[in-house]
Order: structure tokens, then C-alpha cells, then sequence
């Protein structure tokens, strides 16, 4: 019915679309038979209303967007679903130089720990308020991002709670650093390579890596509307396979340093190479003179089986979505999650590359702090330790009571 | 009418005023970006805020919308013509507020009426959707205090309402609120409440 071979799709400049432009710049649309446009857009609402109406064939999108779309809690309620993740991991998030410092007087030891708690964040919150100073400010890039849920419950698990203790504020990722510069904002949470230029610039200092918070934490998606999906189910498994084999490329460690001077174009990310290489061949420094890590986990596009689009990270997407009181109690998450999370789609895609697939579609996470094998897959799959940073399990099969279970949140109790 | 634009083009402020020229009274502020106004929006109040459609302060205005603090405002965008369909495609879906880059001053006005009198619409309904709820949970609320009186006292479902309706014209309060206390009150009797 539909012989449409040409396709546009949207991305925000970020480290996580690179699926999107390696597919493009590389050939693996072309092999695919597909003319694919990319078109660079400036807000996640942009990205959300074009794909609803149309405008665009499909996006990078936020992970929590299809959900928060399909339960009309974000714009106009459009079905949307997400047949691939994009990445792992890749967000951190930065405070100003002023902020570290203040945190470092107020608790030397709590500073010199990694991962890095809010405790000495907690500490300055307090001495702030018994001083009568105004709550600090941190940034997010959308409401429903994981971003935003990283940042509070970090926040959270320190004590402090993120509606009344301090201020969230919603910032372009672009302009994040010229805030943190100029002291409207005290921190922020936002994805590669935007922390890493706080660091370079000097400007602020990495608390905590995504990659830390949660080893192996969701990110971004692809995702187009259901009706899209039903009218084009042939192009849409060739566009999967097409970002399958780029997100493959993109792993490839020897690949990264030309990941970042493809992704760095002004077609694309527009910043320094430099910059945007510090997320990509190894994690980037927390401060000046210190060196992060040298792991290529600070962001994951494809092993670990991280393309598959997991239920239960759309689950826990949905816990925090209740936890902070974005959605009610009387959302059935098991039938949102369903909704927007499409592994089956993914399936058909990655069989026809003769790619390991997992064969469930949730996984208790939290549980391994080593290196693991997933056997309930085609092809036993290597795995990722999944811990949190708090030490906490996550399963999908037990969303109220997760939910319900924090001292700080505005659900259960 | 206060109008607040979040463009860097000049133009397209014009346009607007331009359109809004018989409105009586009439405030038009544009500014290039959210910045220029966030620490101000309070005292600003406008009634409609204009942005470009490719502007990165759509994402600013969405989590203001969110936030209970802010007080929301009805959002109207132009959109490039680079996108080909868009404006069409929002005006099927029940989008009124997309506006085609390039619109004649003299529609500007109703599209501007268009998407305050649909954000009202919207904003009621929401209202009553909040309502509705806080309306079950009272419903709730008055079936288990009930259920609690009709046992601890033995009496019959009409007599534990005709003491709940007692209780709520002694209070002044409403049979929803007074049913919430017995239940509160009952839970720290039992030691249900630290």
C-alpha cells in the first residue's frame, strides 16, 4: 500500500542522537533503501506536537514523552509508542563552582565520596534556610524526562525534598551553562555533552554521572505515533534496522573518537569537538585536574542488550511519574507501559539482522553488581552490573508499592 | 489585552500589534527570550503569550504550565514555513493555537481570541475533572465513616448518616470533611497513626 521511501525525522542536539546521524551519515538508511532528513529541532515540545501531527515521520525523543503523551498529561493526547531505545546513561548532573565550594566547607568527607551523595548538598540546603536565603535553583530540560526524575530522587534520597527545599526550573539544554554562568541557576541535570562544558569551561563541577545514579538507566527512545506505526509497518522495521546497526557502530570503542567529529558538526550538536569526544571515548572530568573514569559506559548505545525497548524501563518511568505526582493513582501502569514500550516491533527488526534479542520484556533491576549473562534471550546477551546508587531493586511487577516505598514523595504513605 | 512575545523578531511583534490595533486596552511586550521576563512574569499577568513555534523556550513554558506555583497562560505559536502542513494539521487536531507564520494582521486577533477562550474551556475542565475526584473521595470517605459508626455503635446505616449530618451542621463543615476527622481520629484511637 504505502511505497514511501523518504522520511524525515527530528532530533534535539544532544550525545544521544547519535543513532540518528550515523544511520544517516554512515549508510545503514541507504542500505535500508530509505532517504531519511534529519531536521534538528529546538524543544521537546517541538519534537512532540510535529511527530503528533505529522511534520515528522519520527524523533529522538525523551523516554517518558510517549507515555506522558498517550495519558494526556503532556500536550494533545496522540497514541505514540517506542519501538528502540536509544542509549543508556549520559546524563550527570552539575552544580556551579560556587555550590561545590560551599558544599566542600560544609562536608569535606561527604565530597570526597563516589558515587557522590546530596548529603553535603542537604547541608547547604539547611544553612541556607536557617540564614533566610532563598531556595536554590536547579535546572531540568523537561518535566517528563528522566533527567528530572534523576535529579529528585538524588535529592530525595539526601533528605531534601525537591518541591520544598529547593527550586526546579526548566532550562534549554543548550543554555544551561550561560545560566550556571551567570548564577541563575545553582545546578542542573541535563544529557552530553552539556556537563562535560560546565567542567571545560570551568563554570561547574559533576556531583554524580547517570552512569553512577543507575549503572544502566534509560534514556532516550525513538518514537513515532501508533497510526504512523500501522500505516507504515515496512518502513518502520527498515528504519529499525537502519538505527540498530548505527547504535552497533556507535559501540564500537574504536568508533567514538570519529563518533564525536561527526556529532560536533554545526549540522548537529554545534560545539567543540573536544567537548563532545570528553563523553564518548571515556566519561568526562567531575572537575578540573579531576579525571572521570575511563569507561565507555558514561553512555551506552547498544550493548547490554541497551536498544531493546525494556517494559520495565517504562515502568519506573511511570513510578516516578506517580512518586512526584505528575500522573494519579488511578493510572494502570502496566497498561501505559505496554502501550508506549514496543518490543515486539523491536523483535521483528533485530531477527532479521540475526540479532541476540532478550525474549522477556522486563527485568528486575538493582539486582547485579557484576557483569552478568542474560539467557532469557535468542542469544545469551552480556550484561551490565544494574545497581542504583542507593542500593535499592527495582520490579516492574510491583509499581504502587516501589512508588509508595520513598520517605520523600507525594505518593503512598 | 496583555500580549507577551517570546521572539527575537521584530516582525512578527509588529505583526501582532498591528493586528490588535482596535483592542482597547492594550499592552504588547516582546522580548527575544523567557529570560528577559522570568524573574517578572508574575507582575507582567499577560493574557496570551505569543511564541515562535522553533523557539527552545517552548520546553520553559510547558514545565511552567506543570508547576502549581505559575499561574498557566493560554499559548499561541507561529510556525515556520519550513514545515510544510504543520499549521493545517493543528487546526484538525483541535490545535487552535498554531498560528502560520507569514498570517495577515487581521486575523491575528481572532486567532488570539480563539486560543484564550479554548484555554479557558480547557482549564474548566480540568477543574472539574479535580472536582469529580475530590467528590468521590468524600463519597468514600462518608461510606466508611458509616460502615465505622454502624459498628461501633450498632445503629443502622441511617441513623450513623443522620449523626455524620448532625455533626457537620454543628461544625459548619462540610459531611465529606466531618467523615474525614471520624476516620482520623478513629485510626489514632486504634493506634493506626504514630
Amino acid at each position: 500500500m504505502n511505497v514511501r521511501s523518504e522520511f524525515r525525522l527530528g532530533f534535539i542536539a544532544l550525545n544521544d542522537c547519535a543513532p540518528l546521524v550515523i544511520a544517516k551519515e554512515k549508510g545503514f538508511f541507504e542500505d535500508q533503501g530509505l532517504t531519511v532528513d534529519l531536521s534538528r529541532e529546538a524543544s521537546w515540545a517541538n519534537i512532540r506536537d510535529k511527530v503528533a501531527m505529522g511534520a515528522l515521520d519520527g524523533a529522538h525523543m525523551l523516554g517518558p514523552l510517549p507515555i506522558a503523551v498517550n495519558l494526556g498529561v503532556s500536550g494533545e493526547p496522540t497514541p505514540m509508542i517506542a519501538p528502540m531505545s536509544l542509549n543508556l546513561n549520559g546524563s550527570a548532573i552539575t552544580v556551579s563552582a560556587a555550590l561545590a565550594d560551599a558544599m566542600r566547607t560544609a562536608d569535606p568527607k561527604g565530597m570526597a565520596a563516589r558515587p557522590r551523595s546530596a548529603s553535603p548538598l542537604a547541608k547547604v540546603v539547611a544553612e541556607r534556610r536557617e540564614a533566610g536565603l532563598p531556595p536554590l535553583v536547579f535546572a531540568v530540560v523537561f518535566p517528563f524526562s528522566v533527567h528530572n526524575y534523576q535529579v529528585r530522587y538524588w535529592m530525595a534520597a539526601a533528605g531534601i525534598d525537591p518541591d520544598r527545599d529547593v527550586r526546579i526550573t526548566a532550562v534549554p539544554p543548550a543554555r544551561m551553562n550561560a545560566r550556571l554562568a551567570a548564577g541563575d541557576i545553582d545546578g542542573f541535570c541535563v544529557g552530553a555533552p552539556w556537563n562535560a562544558q560546565a567542567v571545560a569551561d570551568g563554570v561547574g563541577e559533576i556531583m554524580i554521572y547517570a552512569s553512577e545514579f543507575w549503572r544502566v538507566g534509560p534514556d532516550k527512545v525513538f518514537g513515532v505515533t501508533e497510526r504512523w506505526a500501522e500505516q507504515h509497518p515496512d518502513p518502520l522495521q527498515a528504519l529499525l534496522r537502519a538505527l540498530i546497526q548505527a547504535a552497533a557502530w556507535c559501540d564500537e570503542p574504536g568508533n567514538r573518537g570519529e563518533l564525536a567529529a561527526i556529532l560536533a558538526h554545526a549540522r548537529y550538536i554545534d560545539a567543540p569537538q573536544e567537548t563532545v569526544a570528553h563523553s564518548l571515548v571515556g566519561s568526562p572530568p567531575y572537575a578540573r585536574g579531576e579525571p572521570g573514569p575511563d569507561s565507555l559506559d558514561y553512555i551506552i548505545y547498544h550493548r547490554y542488550a541497551a536498544s531493546f525497548p525494556w517494559r520495565s524501563h517504562a515502568v519506573w518511568f511511570l513510578t516516578q511519574m506517580l512518586r512526584w505526582g505528575q500522573i494519579g493513582p488511578e493510572v494502570d501502569i502496566a497498561a501505559a507501559a505496554e502501550r508506549a514500550y514496543r518490543p515486539d516491533l523491536f523483535r521483528i527488526a533485530a531477527a532479521d539482522l540475526g540479532a541476540p534479542t532478550p525474549i522477556v520484556d522486563e527485568k528486575v533491576e538493582g539486582l547485579h553488581s557484576a557483569p552478568w549473562m542474560l539467557d532469557e534471550a535468542s542469544a545469551p546477551i552480556p550484561m551490565a552490573p544494574d545497581t542504583f546508587f542507593d542500593g535499592r531493586t527495582f520490579d516492574a511487577a510491583q509499581p504502587q508499592r516501589y512508588a509508595a516505598d520513598f520517605q520523600i514523595g507525594r505518593f503512598g504513605r | 489585552m496583555k500580549v507577551l512575545i517570546i521572539d527575537p523578531d521584530e516582525a512578527r511583534a509588529a505583526l501582532v500589534a498591528e493586528g490588535l490595533v482596535d483592542v482597547r486596552p492594550l499592552e504588547v511586550r516582546r522580548v527575544a527570550s523567557f529570560e528577559d521576563v522570568e524573574a517578572t512574569l508574575a507582575t507582567i499577568a499577560p493574557d496570551v503569550i505569543v511564541i515562535a513555534c522553533d523557539s527552545p523556550d517552548r520546553d520553559v513554558l510547558e514545565s511552567l504550565r506543570d508547576s502549581t506555583e505559575a499561574n498557566p497562560r493560554p499559548v499561541v505559536m507561529f510556525v515556520d514555513r519550513s514545515s510544510p502542513g504543520l499549521a493545517e494539521a493543528a487546526v484538525e487536531a483541535g490545535v487552535a493555537a498554531y498560528v502560520v507564520d507569514g498570517l495577515s494582521s487581521g486575523r491575528v486577533r481572532s486567532v488570539l481570541e480563539v486560543a484564550m477562550s479554548r484555554f479557558e474551556l480547557m482549564q474548566k475542565l480540568r477543574t472539574d475533572l479535580a472536582k469529580a475526584k475530590a467528590d468521590l473521595a468524600s463519597r468514600k470517605a462518608i461510606e466508611r465513616a458509616k460502615g465505622l459508626l454502624m459498628k461501633e455503635r450498632g445503629i443502622d446505616e441511617e441513623q450513623a448518616y443522620a449523626i455524620l449530618r448532625k455533626l457537620a451542621m454543628d461544625a459548619g463543615r462540610s459531611i465529606g470533611a466531618v467523615a474525614n476527622d471520624l476516620l482520623t481520629f478513629a485510626g489514632v484511637l486504634k493506634g493506626g497513626t504514630k
